[in-house]
């Protein structure tokens, strides 16, 4: 079975004028659920916008055999660092297109950085443990903003011009990707709808150390 | 039965009838039994093999299934290692090394071919072997439904190639490789050929014949089998079929259970078919049937042997008394029937002797009956018993005396005078039975005798007159023979009247006497009076009345009226001189 879930993007529109607008994305599913972990992003359309990848490098941590965050979403250059916090050794590898790369077993906060230079959705996972898995999401324009908990998502500081707004989330089925135009008078409102394919994350293996028999 | 009814062939004899009864009764008993048991026995067959080949076609599912199963688990496991992820951290995978890869994974597996390809289906590499690449199609026709299950795998079967004879059924596989969960960066495929040693595998455990079919929908020949090449050539299955059927293969029946191999990734039509020959599956109950058919042929035989000794031991009894039955018939009533039965047959053997010594009893009375009275009498006192009574009936009265007797037989001993006696009654009274008469009495050396009574009789005057012309002429002879023995000659006389009498039973409760009562006997003892009448000198002389009531024709003389004693009027008398 297949479970579809569909995303709807409002933007909410601004009624006052600003230099720079903000677009507010709100997803929901078919049942009006909010959807997080969500990256909505909008590409200028009028002429390509640099990316300036941030000075300090962005962190993913490994904790409780979890990455987290879960999705990450950087620019096209940013350096990703993946701290350990467990006492167990981690084996971060991707074998995504976008960015193949492995950090054999290691242990602790200082590890090299990884810089993700090339745009698309990059899967990590661990070697050791199965059911970890976090994806960093490069972007190739500074214009991003990723879902929280309410499902909602504001992109800010965005000049007035012509954009494509697109998402991106891990099982996102099929492209989503509108046009709109940031005016002059202050924030937009957009609407998108995506749909999303049915979660098979695999459960995490039961706590070997844990030896609480009933 | 109607004569244009069925005919059975008689037999006469009960013997015969009742060998050829409890012989039939048998005979039927025990092939009814026999054709029963047959049938049970072959429904029974069947009924087990249904059973086996239900369970044989689950056993070959859950067989396919579980093989596939555990394939998937080892393919899990190495879709999980650390090593085939290795081979996906460079941009394109080195050939060689996949196909290295794949060969230990091959050898660790135990398959004989895996093939590894991108998530769209394209070829990284695969372990060649005894599959050519064109063997991908399948696989990747599996990888479209995995992509969409639940559980990010697909199996099915396969014809692959080459094609022609040597092309084998397949079972295949298509799991994921995780990079990692739920992320697929490639997919294994495996594939598992539907072998001899797989169809023996299944033989060994369902104890059925194993084939596997592959062709057109038409036309399936089989690729894989237990069986001898032309059995299994001759039971492929019927088109589009699934279920159990009987199919009769070189005389021999195979129950057999067909069920199609789903589902099928390349063209065309598989099946499985699950056999068992009903005659293996009959052995056990051969014997029994065996058994049986003995056991009719001894029941037979023992039927035929006893039943005719206990027809015998039934027939001869009854022969003997109809034997006996004979006798009795004859009039013999000393022999009695010994027979030391207790049975229905001895109760009636005892019946018969009780019944012959009554009729014995009976012959008896009547014997004493007939010399004491007539027999006519006798036979109306056998009959209406010695009732009382008497009837008013016509008559023909004959009075016969010897004349000069008295004086005759004073010259002779007592005894030879009674034995003289007796010898001329004996010759009279022969001739009065002779005529239908009774003696009604012996009066001294007199007889009286009836006519018409107590048998009504309608010639009662023509009886007595002949009567009386044919004991002159005995009298003529028993003279002859006096004269030869020196003796003197007897003479008698006859007086003849007819009349209307009482006749009946008359006497006392005790004794009775059968005799008749009225004026009409007078009168014929008075005529008799009359022959010893120089006037007349006639030996026969008959009333008026009985000359009315003759019919036929006489040599008669009127001799006039004559008075008679005790009447007023004279008699009419006649002479009867002979018969014309």
């Amino acid at each position: 079975m297949r479970r579809v879930t569909t995303l709807i993007l409002l933007a909410a529109s601004a009624s006052a004028l600003r230099a720079a607008g903000t677009v507010r994305v709100v997803t929901k599913d078919p049942t009006g659920l909010a959807v997080p972990d969500a990256v909505a992003y909008v590409v200028a359309l009028d002429a390509p916008v640099p990316v300036q990848p941030p000075a300090e490098p962005v962190a993913i941590t490994q904790h409780d055999q979890m990455f987290d965050p879960y999705v990450t979403p950087v620019v096209v250059g940013t350096s990703v660092v993946f701290p350990n916090r467990d006492n167990v050794q981690h084996h971060v590898y991707s074998v995504s297109p976008a960015k193949k790369f492995e950090i054999p077993l290691y242990k602790g906060e200082s590890t090299a950085a990884i810089v993700f230079d090339h745009p698309g959705p990059v899967t990590l996972g661990c070697n050791i443990h199965d059911w970890m898995v976090a994806y960093v999401f490069v972007l190739s324009t500074p214009y991003f903003a990723k879902t929280g908990a309410d499902g909602a998502a504001d992109i800010t500081g965005l000049p007035p011009g012509r954009y494509r707004l697109e998402v991106w989330h891990p099982r996102l089925a099929g492209k989503v990707g509108r046009e709109l135009t940031i005016a002059e008078s202050g924030d937009t409102t957009q609407v998108v709808s995506v749909t999303l394919r049915p979660d098979r994350r695999i459960r995490r293996a039961p706590d070997g150390g844990s030896s609480d028999y009933k | 039965m109607g004569s244009n009814g069925l005919r059975l062939p008689q037999f006469r004899r009960f013997g015969t009838r009742l060998l050829l009864l409890i012989v039939a009764l048998v005979a039927v008993a025990q092939c009814a039994d026999y054709v029963l048991v047959r049938t049970a026995n072959r429904r029974n067959a069947i009924g087990r093999i249904n059973e086996n080949l239900r369970q044989g076609t689950l056993l070959f599912t859950r067989r396919v299934d579980a093989r596939l199963d555990e394939l998937s688990g080892r393919a899990a496991l190495m879709s999980d290692d650390y090593s085939i992820r290795q081979l996906f951290l460079k941009d394109q995978p080195d050939p060689a090394t996949v196909r290295s890869a794949l060969d230990s994974y091959k050898v660790r597996m135990g398959v004989p071919f895996m093939a590894l390809l991108w998530p769209n289906g394209a070829r990284i590499g695969d372990t060649g072997g005894p599959l050519p690449a064109a063997a991908l199609r399948p696989f990747q026709d599996l990888v479209k439904v995995a992509e969409v299950a639940d559980d990010s795998r697909a199996k099915g079967f396969a014809r692959l190639p080459p094609e022609g004879p040597s092309g084998k059924l397949y079972s295949l596989l298509v799991v994921p490789i995780y990079a990692p969960p739920p992320e697929i960066v490639a997919w294994i495929g495996l594939a598992l050929p539907i072998d001899h040693a797989f169809a023996k595998l299944l033989k060994a455990d369902a104890q059925l014949e194993v084939t596997f079919y592959y062709g057109s929908t038409s036309d399936m020949l089989p690729v894989e089998s237990t069986l001898q090449e032309g059995i299994a050539r001759s039971s492929a299955p019927p088109t589009s079929n699934d279920g159990i059927m009987t199919v009769d293969v070189g005389g021999e029946s195979y129950v057999t259970a067909y069920r199609p191999l789903l589902p099928l990734i390349t063209p065309g039509r598989a099946a499985i078919a699950l056999q068992r020959s009903l005659e293996e599956e009959l052995i056990s109950s051969r014997q029994l049937e065996r058994f049986l058919l003995i056991l009719l042929i001894a029941s037979l035989v023992a039927a035929a042997l006893v039943a005719p000794v206990f027809a015998l031991n039934l027939s001869k009894p009854l022969r003997a008394l109809a034997r006996h039955t004979e006798v009795i018939a004859r009039g013999d009533y000393a022999i009695h029937l010994r027979l030391d039965r207790a049975d229905e047959i001895g109760q009636l053997a005892t019946a018969f002797n009780r019944m012959s010594e009554g009729l014995a009893e009976r012959d008896r009375v009547r014997d004493l009956l007939d010399k004491n009275v007539s027999p006519e009498v006798a036979a109306q006192l056998m009959r209406d018993g010695g009732a009382l009574g008497g009837e008013e009936r016509e008559v023909t009265i004959l009075f016969v005396d010897l004349r000069s007797f008295t004086r005759l037989s004073e010259s002779m001993a007592p005894r030879e005078v009674l034995t003289l006696l007796n010898r001329y009654f004996d010759r009279m009274s022969g001739i009065v039975e002779i005529y239908h008469g009774i003696v009604d009495k012996y009066i001294g050396d007199a007889i009286m005798a009836i006519f018409g009574a107590p048998v009504e009789q309608s010639g009662h005057a023509d009886n007595a007159v002949l009567a009386a012309i044919e004991m002159k002429s005995a009298l003529a002879r028993l003279n002859a023979e006096l004269a030869t023995e020196g003796r003197a000659k007897l003479s008698f006389g006859i007086g003849i009247n007819t009349s209307r009498i009482i006749a009946g039973n008359i006497g006392s409760s005790r004794r009775l006497n059968y005799s008749v009562v009225g004026d009409g006997v007078n009168v014929a003892a008075r005529l008799q009076d009359l022959t010893r009448m120089s006037q007349f000198s006639a030996d026969i002389l008959i009333s008026a009345a009985t000359l009315r009531a003759m019919r036929g024709r006489y040599r008669v003389r009127d001799l006039g009226a004559a008075p008679v004693r005790g009447r007023d009027e004279p008699v009419e008398v006649f002479s009867v001189e002979g018969a014309e």
